[in-house]
């Protein structure tokens, strides 16, 4: 009975009032953390260099699927320059793939099957 | 957000411009090359025809003189296909030196002449393509225009469900809480829910007796993400709202309490630092009444007989679809730290309240039915709240938690006795090291003879006390 009138009390107060701090950002790595923008980050970043460095436009498009990854798992309070720089990479790995061989793409796959 | 779209779209355009500017040069460059190639070919074909029209002239000189060769050659063919064994001498080049390889040389020459060439014109690859053969291309561009929609359409449903949720709740939690919805800046600039990410927002909720305060977590799905939509249909989860509440020190007795279904329970043992160290042990609650899909991990009995009364496991049993765990612990200090991380004290602990529901969104249009459904359970969070400030352990009980708790103090010392150990001789050791190549460095024979004395002596010293007591042995 004391409890039930208890809970119909006002529980409010004031001078508990306690600010919301923000979980520090730090480094080091939280298991419970999402790890999926920088796991694509990174898989972006090595397709990127894959297609620049072997001319195969497939990475290229891989790298570029992969900053898109990147950018909507990302957090809002996350580097954005990073973001920005895996997209410029992926781009620029396709513009050039296409500018030193205007070929249309040749899959993965076509030189095992053909 | 904008912003980006507005980027990538330029990257995007002006990756096509060029492609199509340079495919554009080039076609006119295909021309060109067709020409050439053209010109090319009729030359070619040209100079072809000029040695076939002198292949034709030739031979009528030459045929004369290779017709003799040839029935020369014939004969000879003859006689070897007649006696191929005997006269297989016959082919000895050493027997014949110098007598038949100008006549065969000919006739190969004249067979040559007679076989027509057939020149196939190479047609160089771009000239077969068009629009058609860039479909990969077409496909990959679709694609990711399917993509961004589907960002921007999850994005804006996760937005809806969030805000459909506070404005369900908002009411509630303005009559127990003074602050709902801080965003953490000097003024509160915009209170109400805060966005994590797209997928995330958080609500913090403050100023109410016996918690410090209170995080609400909305941890929704992917849906702006379409990989993680597809894998949505591989393996099916929930929306989850996660609500921890940060208990006043004095205000929750020292316990650790677990209610889970058992797929998260399990994984709650083996991940939450507390739960695996004070009640590893999952138990079915049917004693009581939490429902079978559930399971209970507790420290001790009359805490469980205690949280557990009539109403909480009738709501328990009523809304078992909708809980996914909760979470009561003294000692929460979150997930486990990874085996490398080399701890030298305990971490941190909290007294926390931890709960995590399911939303149960039923259809697009009934979202706002299904989140009046989770509002009982709101209630729920807060019974349990007043319910663990008046939960007061007894005397056995208090023993046997402050025992748990000097138990788990003493085996984390003792696993990091060694390592302590360990690193204080490394810096011993680095410490020597150190001195050694300072005094090297000087070039003073006589100062590093001494130190290398001392150093001896120090190492003897290290040694003498385990002679010694060999010498007490010995006698």
């Amino acid at each position: 009975m004391i409890g039930t009138s208890n809970h119909h009390a006002d529980p409010r107060r004031a001078d508990r009032e306690r600010r919301y701090k923000a979980p520090p950002v730090n480094s080091q790595v939280n298991p419970g953390d999402d790890m999926t923008p920088d796991y694509t980050n990174i898989l972006g970043m090595i397709f990127s260099m894959c297609g620049l460095m072997m001319r195969l436009k497939w990475c290229a498009w891989v790298a570029l699927y992969c900053s898109c990854i990147s950018f909507a798992n990302s957090k809002v309070n996350d580097d954005t320059k990073q973001i920005l720089s895996s997209f410029m990479l992926s781009i620029s790995a396709v513009v050039m793939s296409y500018l030193q061989n205007p070929q249309p793409m040749t899959p993965p796959w076509s030189s095992v099957f053909g | 957000m904008r912003f980006w779209f507005v980027l990538l779209l330029v990257g995007l355009v002006g990756s096509q411009v060029w492609v199509s500017a340079f495919r554009e040069d080039d076609e006119f460059a295909e021309f060109e090359d067709f020409e050439d190639e053209e010109g090319g070919t009729a030359s070619a074909s040209a100079s072809h025809d000029r040695p076939a029209e002198q292949q034709k002239a030739a031979p009528a000189d030459a045929k004369p003189v290779t017709k003799e060769v040839e029935d020369e050659d014939e004969e000879d063919t003859i006689v070897e296909e007649e006696d191929d064994n005997e006269f297989e001498h016959f082919h000895d080049e050493e027997e014949f030196e110098g007598f038949d390889t100008e006549r065969v040389v000919n006739v190969e020459k004249a067979d040559e002449k007679e076989v027509p060439k057939i020149t196939i014109t190479k047609v160089p690859l771009h000239l077969r393509t068009n629009w058609d053969s860039f479909y990969m291309e077409m496909l990959m561009l679709a694609g990711l225009a399917v993509y961004f929609i589907n960002f921007f359409t999850g994005k804006s449903k996760n937005q809806r469900i969030a805000n459909a949720w506070f404005s369900t709740h908002r009411q509630l939690l303005e009559d127990n809480f003074t602050l709902v919805g801080d965003d953490g800046k000097m003024e509160v600039e915009t209170p109400g829910l805060i966005k994590d990410s797209e997928h995330m927002y958080t609500l913090w909720c403050s100023g109410r007796l016996c918690c410090e305060g209170m995080l609400v977590e909305l941890k929704l799905l992917k849906r702006q993400d379409m990989v993680a939509v597809i894998g949505q249909f591989l393996r099916p989860s929930m929306d989850q709202v996660q609500i921890r509440v940060d208990m006043t020190r004095d205000d929750m007795d020292s316990f650790v309490f677990c209610v889970a279904t058992k797929k998260s329970g399990l994984r709650l043992a083996k991940e939450m630092q507390d739960l695996s160290l004070y009640c590893p042990e999952r138990k079915t609650g049917e004693k009581f009444g939490v429902p079978n899909n559930m399971c209970l991990m507790s420290e001790m009995g009359e805490v469980s007989s205690t949280l557990l009364d009539s109403r909480v496991s009738s709501l328990l049993s009523k809304y078992q679809d909708m809980i996914e765990f909760i979470h009561f612990s003294d000692q929460y200090s979150g997930p486990k730290q990874t085996e490398d991380s080399t701890l030298v004290k305990l971490p941190e602990v909290k007294r926390v309240l931890i709960f995590c529901f399911n939303i149960p969104l039923i259809k697009n249009h009934a979202m706002q039915e299904s989140l009046d459904q989770m509002l009982p359970l709101m209630h729920l969070v807060f019974y349990l709240m007043d319910k663990v400030k008046r939960l007061r352990l007894s005397k056995e009980g208090k023993q046997k938690a402050d025992k748990n708790r000097s138990r788990v103090e003493e085996a984390f010392l003792k696993t990091t006795h060694a390592a302590r150990a360990e690193a204080a001789a490394a810096r011993r050791e680095e410490k020597r090291r150190q001195e050694k190549e300072r005094i090297m460095q000087e070039e003073d024979p006589e100062k590093q003879r001494k130190w290398e004395e001392k150093d001896q002596k120090r190492q003897m010293k290290k040694k003498a006390p385990k002679m010694k007591q060999l010498k007490v042995k010995a006698l």
